[in-house]
């Protein structure tokens, strides 16, 4: 395409295209209203992990021993851990955490799934089957089992932790994305691209991936909740995030149980945190699917 | 009929076979050894390295790679695990212990998520999009959202708090004592079994709706065919497929243990023992759990494959 018509298009297309992205929010929202909540819960998931510096109250690592164990108060809304660090300022930093591994685990997994299944759909044949013994293999481990062997195997640094995490969900995503690639490799505008002698990664980078987004949308924002799920039972078997970084998971790992008795918010509030980010993305994405396609289910 | 049962057995091999290569790579890939693990742990660590070689060399460390899997895997064939590099003891053994817990817990979650599953997500999918529906699908995402071994430690908490008492943390089998063995289990239970409901649950209620759209279900409607009747002979009946493979593939994990609620009720299942296993770099046994919980997750597959396959003949052509 050349500059000049480029420039005529653009302008009143993008102008449109925004109206009608808020026309689709709008809808989206009157006829979905517990998306809408859950969408609303996870922006303000979001804006509490960017403001977490100058909201939360105290330093997240901070220990001050003679508030050891405080019942939640005027000074600790939430109370103090074993170390007396205060609870809610954990929280605050901890979704932080969440939010990080959440959609850094939930991104590279559903795309290098979704790259794989198009891959695996567009070349067809040997290559299709191949690829999909091997998804077929990884599947059958437990979610948690085959994410507990990679942490073990890369180590728990962030960024380790998030690559552990998207091996099971890379064929979970591969699985769903490839049988709709398959319906979108026998379009007439795939046979054009390959007449025009493209080559086979930008046929499916460029011209197969973009038509299924739906489903690629639909498998990240159900890996989304999930992901923040198995992050914090990671890291509550202490194999995740390690001490003294606040994650919501290891915040319920030792002294919370321990002292369960005496100081229950130690066990009750970091739970609700996850609980509720967890609750939000998928009552958005729920919504998301049914308002993109009806007829798939991810179970 | 008989050649697609064929077929589909014999698909179960390489992919079986594939785990097992997966699972013995991916420990020979993790740092440190089962040797290091047991003598360098610990402040204590002065154990020569003549002593770590010969310990290598009795558990067969020091052979090359793809012989160590050929000897793993001629014992698996056999039936033989082989004997735990940890303990010493044999692996069949060290299974066997905690087997009849997890199958226990496995089996009570899926009841519970069975009974509470099947009426709630029918009765969600008859009255879709009004309140009653709302409150099922809030019911079941809450579900999803609740990490199991934090229910758990609200449960020990709302004990300890309001009855000052504990679940028993000794296990007793149940033939021993069904009562004692109840109190114990029925918790974990619970804890696990709500979230299973809640996949469940949505799988029954998005199944029936599903269903509930088909020609046949309008033509029995038209019929003037009683509703209870159409329900369950029309709709329920081609609805619980899915469902009944969403429960059997969750029964099937769970199969493997609690990995993470285990820890909060100080239950000695094969979750735990696939943790320690791990930390513990014990190659023989933790190859012999995760083949164990794959090869029920791909049995249960097989079985599903073959039920629908004998329910709707189209999918023998293939």
């Amino acid at each position: 395409m050349s500059a000049t018509t480029e420039g005529v298009l653009v302008e009143p297309a993008s102008a449109a295209r925004r109206r009608r992205w808020l026309d689709l929010t709008l809808s989206f929202c009157r006829r979905r209203p517990l998306g809408a909540i859950g969408a609303g819960v996870v922006i303000f998931m979001i804006l509490v992990a960017v403001l977490a510096p100058w909201i939360s109250p105290y330093d997240p690592l901070a220990i001050d021993f003679a508030a050891m164990l405080a019942a939640p108060s005027a000074q600790h809304w939430l109370g103090t851990d074993a170390f007396g660090r205060d609870v809610l300022s954990r929280i605050i930093y901890g979704s932080q955490t969440a939010l990080i591994v959440g959609f850094g685990a939930a991104f590279i997994g559903s795309t290098v799934g979704a790259v794989i299944g198009v891959a695996s759909a567009y070349f067809g044949g040997r290559i299709d089957l191949v690829i999909q013994r091997f998804m077929d293999i990884l599947i059958s481990f437990p979610l948690i089992i085959l994410a507990l062997a990679m942490v073990a195997v890369l180590g728990n640094n962030l960024p380790n932790l998030i690559a552990a995490m998207t091996v099971p969900m890379i064929p979970r995503c591969a699985l769903v994305i490839r049988s709709s690639a398959l319906s979108v490799r026998e379009m007439p505008y795939v046979d054009a691209a390959r007449a025009l002698g493209y080559r086979h990664t930008r046929i499916i980078l460029r011209h197969m991936l973009p038509n299924v987004m739906a489903p690629y949308l639909i498998m990240l924002t159900a890996f989304l909740g999930q992901a923040i799920l198995l992050e914090a039972s990671l890291s509550f078997l202490g194999l995740g995030v390690q001490e003294p970084t606040a994650a919501w998971g290891l915040m319920l790992r030792g002294a919370a149980v321990e002292f369960a008795e005496t100081a229950p918010w130690m066990a009750l509030f970091p739970g609700l945190a996850i609980s509720l980010a967890v609750f939000a993305f998928n009552l958005f994405g729920d919504s998301l699917r049914d308002a993109l396609d009806p007829k798939l289910r991810t179970g | 009929m008989l050649r697609f049962v064929i077929h589909r057995f014999l698909l179960m091999i390489p992919t079986l076979v594939g785990v097992a290569v997966i699972i013995f790579l991916l420990l020979r890939v993790i740092p440190g050894d089962v040797v290091e693990a047991k003598f360098m742990s610990g402040e204590g660590s002065g154990v020569s390295a003549e002593v770590l070689q010969a310990e290598r060399a009795r558990l067969g460390l020091d052979k090359p790679v793809w012989e160590q899997f050929a000897i793993w895997f001629w014992g698996v064939l056999k039936f033989d695990f082989g004997i735990s590099m940890w303990t010493g003891g044999p692996i069949s053994e060290e299974i066997e212990l905690r087997f009849a817990l997890s199958l226990q817990v496995a089996l009570m979650a899926t009841i519970v998520a069975t009974l509470l599953a099947l009426p709630l997500g029918i009765i969600a999918a008859l009255k879709q999009d009004t309140w009653v529906d709302y409150a099922v699908r809030i019911f079941s995402i809450a579900g999803l959202a609740m990490p199991s071994f934090w229910l758990g430690i609200l449960m020990i908490l709302g004990f300890l708090i309001i009855f000052e008492w504990l679940p028993p943390m000794i296990y007793t089998p149940f033939w021993v004592d069904p009562w004692q063995n109840m109190l114990q289990l029925i918790w974990p239970a619970l804890a696990v079994g709500y979230r299973y409901s809640a996949v469940a649950t949505r799988m029954t209620r998005s199944s029936m709706l599903e269903v509930l759209r088909e020609d046949y279900i309008r033509t029995a409607r038209a019929k003037g065919l009683w509703l209870k009747l159409i329900l369950v002979r029309h709709a329920l009946k081609n609805a619980m497929l899915p469902v009944v493979t969403v429960i059997g593939l969750e029964f099937a994990f769970l199969l493997g243990g609690l990995v993470v609620t285990e820890q909060v009720f100080n239950l000695n299942g094969l979750g735990l023992l696939f943790v320690q296993a791990i930390s513990r770099r014990d190659y023989t046994l933790t190859q012999a759990l995760v083949l164990l919980v794959a090869a029920a997750f791909i049995f249960v597959n097989f079985a599903m494959d073959v039920m629908y396959a004998w329910l709707d003949p189209r999918i023998r052509y293939r």
